[in-house]
């Protein structure tokens, strides 16, 4: 796991103190650790670990559904 | 694309309804401070929303349920709710009104809707808002 996708992890799991871990193909979306408000945060959060501009509008919600799917759309695929 | 069941014609709306925490949103707003809402409002919402002590936190909290609300009566999935393409504004006489604009007036096409109305209301801790898609009857399907 990257250090970013630590992060990640992280800061969703502050935000939810009934979990104490993320499985990596766990849906975020579906199991409510990310909805509408928390979304606007999330992409400001990924932006800054990342150190990329995401563009909300055409950001792919399969994207970020899972810790497996953020750490391959924003972080893995900086070093491939 | 649109989820099922969609609105289909006369008789037949989804309505849309959401609730918004002032816990949550002063937390962002103290936080990350005013810019972060230019990620979610247009400045004339973010007007709608000042008064003569800066940003009232209770109006951004009904204009974000009134957003969202919105959005739920298009009834996408695997979208994310198109922040600043529905609109809310204040009318003159006080109520809320949704401009649906590029994404979400597309999606909103998809499912026959052409405008959404809204009703926003808030106390101490929170805000609700309910929405209501207009749809229009296709054409050529009059009696």
């Amino acid at each position: 796991m990257t250090d970013g996708l630590d992060q990640v992890k992280a800061w969703i799991v502050k935000r939810h103190p009934d979990r104490d871990d993320i499985a990596p193909d766990l849906d975020l979306i579906e199991n409510r650790l990310i909805d509408s408000l928390s979304f606007v945060e999330f992409v400001f959060l990924l932006e800054q670990v990342s150190g990329r501009s995401i563009d909300m509008d055409t950001l792919e919600v399969d994207s970020i559904r899972t810790l497996e799917a953020i750490d391959r759309t924003f972080f893995k695929a900086r070093v491939s | 694309m649109p989820a099922h069941p969609a609105p289909s014609g006369p008789g037949w709306a989804n309505l849309g309804m959401d609730i918004v925490s002032v816990k949550r949103v002063r937390r962002l707003l103290d936080e990350y401070g005013e810019g972060f809402f230019e990620r979610m409002l247009t400045p004339g919402e973010i007007a709608d929303c000042r008064n003569s002590t800066g940003l009232d936190v209770l109006s951004l909290c009904g204009r974000i349920a009134a957003k969202e609300a919105a959005f739920k009566t298009l009834r996408v999935r695997d979208r994310f709710l198109p922040w600043l393409d529905i609109v809310v504004r204040r009318s003159d006489g006080g109520w809320p009104l949704v401009h649906l604009r590029g994404g979400a007036r597309r999606m909103a096409a998809a499912s026959g809707i052409t405008e959404v109305t809204v009703s926003i209301s808030h106390d101490v801790d929170y805000a609700v808002a309910v929405a209501a898609p207009i749809i229009t009857e296709p054409k050529g399907e009059t009696p």
